[in-house]
Order: structure tokens, then sequence, then C-alpha cells
């Protein structure tokens, strides 16, 4: 799945995606455990930020697979 | 209802007039321009770095205008936000509402803009003077 970061989260880890493979659909703890395995520098954020899966923001029920868009949405700040 | 929303990377372009296909039903053409201050929090600022997930930002703007125009009997809507670096003074993000009567327009051009600082993906950041 592609993973999009945005803002000051995007600034700290000094990119704008990853790639990130799962054999099988996933739940959101589970994918922020390969994340922050991935990415430690997310682990300041994690508790303001949502995900989104293929641009609309996730419950917190839903599962993640390897088609999926995932952005992980900090605090919005816009107009 | 007739909709617009545009991300833009440049200056906002004046923008037109009511469009065509509402006119004679509007009572009112609300606009709004939100526009960059030379300061935030106290500090001074050279400018405001705007960062947009423009698919989702997109889909949520849509979504809003939806319900408001339940709520409010919106005719047509037009949404502008510019993304990149906004200078001190310029627009960062354009809205404008018809309505039949301007208190329909007036609400919910300032639910919009409420809105937009609660969910859709934007993002600001100042830039400080060199």
């Amino acid at each position: 799945m592609k993973i999009l970061y945005f803002a000051h989260v995007a600034k700290a880890l000094g990119r704008r995606e990853d790639d990130l493979y799962v054999p099988a659909p996933i739940t959101a703890d589970d994918l922020w455990e390969r994340l922050l395995a991935l990415r430690p520098g997310l682990a300041p954020y994690r508790a303001s930020i949502h995900l989104a899966r293929n641009g609309e923001y996730a419950d917190a029920a839903g599962e993640f697979s390897n088609g999926d868009e995932v952005a992980l949405i900090p605090p919005v700040s816009g107009g | 209802m007739w909709m617009e929303i545009l991300f833009l990377d440049t200056a906002l372009p004046p923008p037109p007039s009511a469009p065509e296909s509402v006119r004679g039903r509007a009572g009112a053409w609300a606009e709004f321009h939100g526009c960059v201050r030379a300061a935030e929090r106290g500090e001074k600022i050279a400018a405001l770095r705007y960062d947009i997930y423009e698919v989702m930002a997109r889909r949520m703007v849509t979504t809003h205008l939806e319900t408001l125009e339940k709520k409010h009997g919106l005719i047509a809507a037009r949404f502008w936000h510019r993304g990149g670096i906004v200078p001190v003074g310029e627009a960062a993000v354009y809205a404008a509402i018809a309505a039949p009567h301007r208190r329909e327009a007036f609400a919910a051009l300032a639910e919009l803009m409420d809105l937009l600082k609660t969910d859709v993906p934007i993002w600001k950041a100042e830039v400080v003077p060199a």
C-alpha cells in the first residue's frame, strides 16, 4: 500500500511517501505497529494523526490492504 | 447546485462574478477572501506554506457543500485554495456562495470556513523572513 505523509510530519521524516507490503489485510493498530517500525520518527505524532484510506477518514474498525492509499492526517489548518 | 472547487499553486486570479446559471435565482452572492497576515501568534512572518491532499480535500469540501446546500438551500458555490508559498498580503483562499437570500449565503459561507478548519486535509506553516 502507498503511505502518504503531509505537512510537519513529512518535514520531520524528510519524505512524502512510502510503499508498504502487507501479506493480508491488517487493522489500524497493526498498521501503526508496522509504520512505527519503518519510521520511528512518527512516534511523537501518532496521538494526533488520523488515518485516511483512499481519500476518506478511516473508522476504527476498518482494515487496510495492499491496494489502498493510506494518508496520515495530522491536525488540519487550512484557510 | 452548481459547484467549482479548485486548488492552485499560483496566485489566485481575480474571481469572476456569479455563474450565469444562477442569475435571476440568487438574491445573494457572498464572497470571502482569506489573506495572509504579516504576523502569526505575535511573530513576524514572510509567508505561509500550504500543503494540500487534493483528492481528499476536494471530496470533503464537496461533502460539506452538499450538507450546506440541504441546510441553507444553496444555489451555487465556488471554492479556491492556493497551495505552496503564499506571501503576506495575498489570498490563500477564496469562497463564494449563492443563495436565495443574504442570511443563508452569509451563514453558509461562515460555516464552510469553519468546516474547512475542522477536517479538510489542508495545512499551513509559517515561513519566517530571511
